[in-house]
């Protein structure tokens, strides 16, 4: 076992802005809108319709298929409308409008909490599922899913994700600080469905009060142990876990599960836990808001389905004195710039990170030609070669991209196009490239049915 | 809030470095070298390098005024360039050099090929070696501080004398501007620390060099041997600034390393087997030419298709041949058909030339020895030129060396003359070889150079008859050089204008000739 992953990149962290500010929770006031899909996989069905009066966790959109999740209301108050709206990303997207009647009247007492030891290995798959979870990492995938691997006794390691690498973002430190035991106890009832597996809970160690409260709560749980790993983007990516924690490198075609790890993210454990004892659906997680051009950056429980300029306002808005540039929906690194504040909170959001400045015009105008210097190859965690790979895929060589320099298994983290110094968009060409691949391969997948 | 935000794609963060700052890092770890050279040269070397730097910016900004090219000369790639050109020339060449050499390497090698990122070769060793080429002889000047010239420390290892390894490695020897060891190899662990040069490049250079000159360099791994051509002929400098050259070394640390070990190895060997001290700068730039290939074939497999153990579904492990990377085994194969290939033609030919070189030198015996219609061996005085052993001869005649001596007899089987071959090591660019035509009573027929590559218009122009023909039909004990010129006594050669090193050479291997004959074949057939 080792700390760290191979490659990686030190952007700076900006965390002091909102580390030690303490999560308090935010209940919206305006209306609440539930796009259908949060998560990866099949968008949710509808289930209510204009003019239904809904309760806080109860269900207003169903799974479509068994990669898709539930998605449960986070307020209570009537159904305005079932209508195209625009999400975070600046596309339009069928979603579920609530008129919030502000009295957040719960759908059922999610605060009577069952005694683990009655809670079989079925029933936690099951409220985990009914629950809609999904990976609150940012990826979003429904958890029920990665629960269910084919062989569970083959599972070694369940990874707790609290290594939190995005720069800026602070809401997983703040969590671990607060619940601690409630995500231990989240990882222990994953741990049941893999009979031979080991917890490991990963936090980077610049979070020195989360591994200590996380410490404190996993002392004396024989199959939970902390790691603090080295602090290093993308720490927090699953492969990069998975390459520190079980020395293990696996193709993208491959999950986790294939090597025998499942990876979740703290703030998702947390959510298991609520839903598999309380029976409590995901209506609410942690976000950081956070930035330069934020007046008072910290953390919040936030609802799904609020919208990021309310969450603003009440957080003081912009900074006097500041511009806002540039919004992002999560963190620098990985974080989707928002066209507009006026979209909704989803699941899987952990941040909205407000810059005054935006590197990326900075660097639009210190781009120079590539220099061949390979500090893409050395920052890429996954060894691959960013430079030839952009080379061919600027030159459409997207055969040699695809077979020769594997450039479908880049995993978008970005660390060569931050580390660039001639300020190559690296990243987005790979994103184009891989959607042209990916294009071409569907093509000829239908030819040919 | 009512401005437009600003949308792009992520990552929203970049590194603070940029282009300008690495090549401004390159630059100042330069400085070292350069303020030791300054220092130790004088005057005449800050302005070469003050001329190469700014001869190097101007060309780039005027080539992008002309091609209404975005201002790339500030990007300080051209100051890199320039300053190092500037280090790897001869703190005694004049002016128009190092300019001449800054505007070569950023027009032709850099900007006609497409500007920074796209030369195919590292443009200041790309003018150094047209440099070289084009002007040999002011390249190859080398003024020592007390103003006397003499030869390189590279020059001396190439003929076996001893060098002073403190001197070179402090760069106090003769040399480059940038000879100071101590002081690039400061600058170079400085850039490999900061992660700027790859050390999979420096190191395998050289690794690969030192045991390549360990094992082909006839001295074995003898520590004094090793460390001298290390610290001479640009090995450090070539390791550390000329190879690690971003656009023309490779990509991966797999080709990297390929790349660097190529360096070393044919560094050594051109040091070995070529004729030019320098050699070093022309494996770099044959190993720039091989990068593209590299960046094509050696392509390392991500670490999730290297890693496959532990796990059922993870393939079995390959048998040993499989799991060598196939570029491997290509370049291999490639390598050794060429090498059968060169060994076949060599073998083919060798007798041919062999021959050929008989009829040559059988040819230039005849010259000096025209009356002659074949020529013999004598027992005695082949025994006399084998005692010799190869070793220089005598004390006053440089480093010549006695090869043969044949007899020229007519058809009536009389003594027309004898033929005796003389190598010096003393010509400016390797071996000469001649024969020495001598008619039996003592005075000299005329000479013919059977070796002989010296630079041209100048050390080879002592093949002119002006310059042998002052030999021919003189009777004298010795010839003295004589460099004012205008020689009205027998034993006098003038010197040919400004080859005093190869005049010098050529008169002394043929009063080697002269005594050899005096003192062994007078002295034994009387």
């Amino acid at each position: 076992m080792k700390d760290t992953f191979r490659g990686g990149v030190h952007p700076a962290g900006h965390k002091e802005l909102s580390r030690d500010v303490p999560l308090r929770e935010f209940l919206p006031a305006g209306e609440m809108v539930f796009p259908l899909s949060q998560h990866i996989g099949k968008p949710a069905r509808p289930i209510v319709k204009k003019g239904d009066a809904v309760l806080v966790g109860q269900r207003i959109a169903e799974a479509d298929g068994f990669v898709s999740a539930h998605i449960a209301s986070s307020c209570s108050g009537t159904v305005k409308a079932v209508e195209k709206r625009r999400v975070l990303g600046g596309g339009m997207m069928e979603c579920i409008v609530i008129d919030n009647d502000g009295q957040f009247t719960p759908a059922a007492d999610y605060s009577r909490r069952e005694d683990p030891d009655a809670v079989t290995n079925d029933d936690i798959l099951r409220r985990v599922q009914e629950a809609g979870v999904v990976g609150l990492g940012g990826a979003g995938f429904p958890t029920h899913v990665k629960l269910k691997p084919r062989d569970p006794a083959a599972i070694r390691y369940v990874i707790a994700n609290g290594a939190e690498c995005e720069p800026y973002l602070t809401g997983n430190d703040q969590l671990m600080r607060t619940k601690a035991p409630e995500i231990v106890e989240g990882l222990e009832l994953v741990l049941r469905l893999f009979p031979n597996a080991e917890g490991v809970i990963a936090i980077e160690d610049n979070k020195p009060e989360a591994i200590a409260a996380m410490q404190g709560a996993a002392s004396g749980k024989a199959r939970v142990s902390v790691r603090a790993m080295k602090t290093k983007y993308p720490q927090g990516g699953e492969r990069s876990l998975i390459q520190a924690i079980a020395g293990v490198d696996f193709p993208v075609a491959k999950l986790p599960a294939d090597v025998g790890c499942i990876v979740d993210n703290v703030g998702t454990l947390y959510a298991v836990q609520r839903a598999a004892l309380y029976n409590e659906p995901l209506y609410s997680q942690c976000l950081t808001l956070t930035g330069e051009a934020a007046a008072n950056p910290g953390n919040f429980i936030v609802r799904v389905g609020t919208s990021f300029s309310e969450l603003l306002e009440h957080a003081g808005g912009i900074k006097a004195g500041a511009t806002l540039k540039k919004a992002l929906a999560g963190g620098p690194m990985m974080g989707i710039a928002l066209t507009s504040l006026d979209v909704p909170i989803q699941k899987q959001n952990n941040g909205l990170t407000l810059l005054a400045e935006d590197p990326n015009e900075l660097a639009e105008r210190q781009m120079t030609a590539c220099l061949h210097c390979g500090r893409c190859a050395t920052v890429c965690p996954m060894g691959l070669l960013p430079q030839l790979m952009a080379d061919a895929a600027v030159l459409g060589d997207l055969a040699r991209y695809e077979k020769k320099l594997y450039g479908l298994e880049c995993i978008q983290c970005g660390s060569c196009t931050y580390i660039c110094p001639a300020k190559r968009p690296l990243m987005q060409t790979f994103k184009q490239a891989k959607s042209e691949i990916l294009a071409r391969k569907r093509a000829e997948g239908g030819a040919n049915k | 809030m009512n401005t437009a935000l600003n949308l792009s794609s992520s990552p929203h963060a970049r590194d603070k470095w940029t282009t300008e700052f690495i090549m401004r890092v390159v630059a100042l770890s330069l400085m070292p070298a350069t303020l030791v050279g300054i220092f130790v040269n004088g005057v005449h070397a800050f302005l070469i390098v003050l001329c190469a730097v700014v001869a190097a910016v101007a060309s780039e900004f005027v080539f992008d005024k002309i091609c209404h090219k975005p201002d790339t000369w500030k990007d300080g790639s051209a100051v890199v360039t320039g300053l190092m050109l500037a280090l790897s020339l001869s703190p005694s060449v004049p002016l128009s050099i190092p300019i001449i050499g800054s505007v070569f390497a950023i027009i032709v090698v850099k900007c006609c090929f497409g500007g920074l990122g796209k030369n195919f070769l590292n443009p200041a060793l790309a003018a150094r070696c047209f440099l070289l080429i084009s002007f040999g002889s002011a390249m190859s000047t080398y003024q020592i501080v007390d103003g006397v010239s003499g030869a390189t420390p590279m020059a001396l290892l190439k003929a076996g004398e001893a060098v002073d390894i403190t001197k070179m490695f402090l760069g106090t020897a003769n040399g480059v501007i940038g000879g100071s060891v101590l002081a690039l190899l400061v600058g170079g662990l400085v850039l490999w620390a900061m992660d700027i040069i790859h050390g999979q490049i420096c190191f395998s250079v050289l690794i690969a060099f030192t045991v390549s000159m360990g094992l082909f360099g006839g001295q074995g791994f003898k520590p004094g041997f090793l460390l001298a051509h290390l610290c001479g002929g640009g090995v450090v400098m070539g390791a550390f600034y000329m190879a690690t050259d971003y656009v023309t070394s490779p990509v991966g640390r797999l080709g990297q390393t390929v790349y660097g070990v190529l360096i070393g190895v044919l560094g050594a060997l051109f040091r070995i087997k070529g004729g030019a001290a320098d050699s070093f700068s022309y494996s770099v730039i044959s190993a720039n030419l091989f990068t593209p290939l590299i960046d094509t074939y050696v392509i390392p497999k991500p670490l999730a298709f290297r890693r496959f153990r532990q796990h059922s579904w993870q393939e079995a492990k390959k048998p040993l041949l499989e799991r060598i990377p196939r570029p491997v085994i290509v370049l291999t194969v490639i390598t050794l058909i060429a090498g059968l290939a060169l060994s076949g033609v060599y073998s083919m030919t060798k007798d041919t030339i062999e021959d050929q070189k008989r009829a040559a030198s059988a040819a230039s015996y005849q010259v000096v020895v025209p009356e002659a219609d074949h020529f013999d061996v004598d027992a005695a005085l082949d025994e006399a030129v084998a005692a010799l052993d190869g070793n220089v001869y005598g004390t006053s005649f440089g480093r010549a060396t006695i090869n043969e001596v044949f007899v020229g007899k007519t058809a009536g089987d009389e003594v027309a003359g004898y033929v005796v071959s003389v190598t010096t090591a003393d010509g400016f660019d390797g071996n000469i070889t001649l024969a020495v035509g001598i008619a039996p009573d003592g005075a000299v027929n005329g000479i013919s150079f059977t070796e002989l590559h010296e630079t041209p218009g100048m050390g080879m122009r002592v093949d002119e008859d002006a310059f042998k023909g002052q030999f021919a039909g003189k009777n004298v004990p010795a010839f003295v050089l004589n460099k004012a010129g205008g020689s009205t006594e027998d034993n006098q050669i003038d010197t040919v204008s400004g080859a005093s090193t190869t005049s010098g050479a050529v008169v002394n291997a043929v009063n080697a000739a002269l005594d050899f004959f005096h003192t062994t074949v007078k002295g034994g057939s009387d």
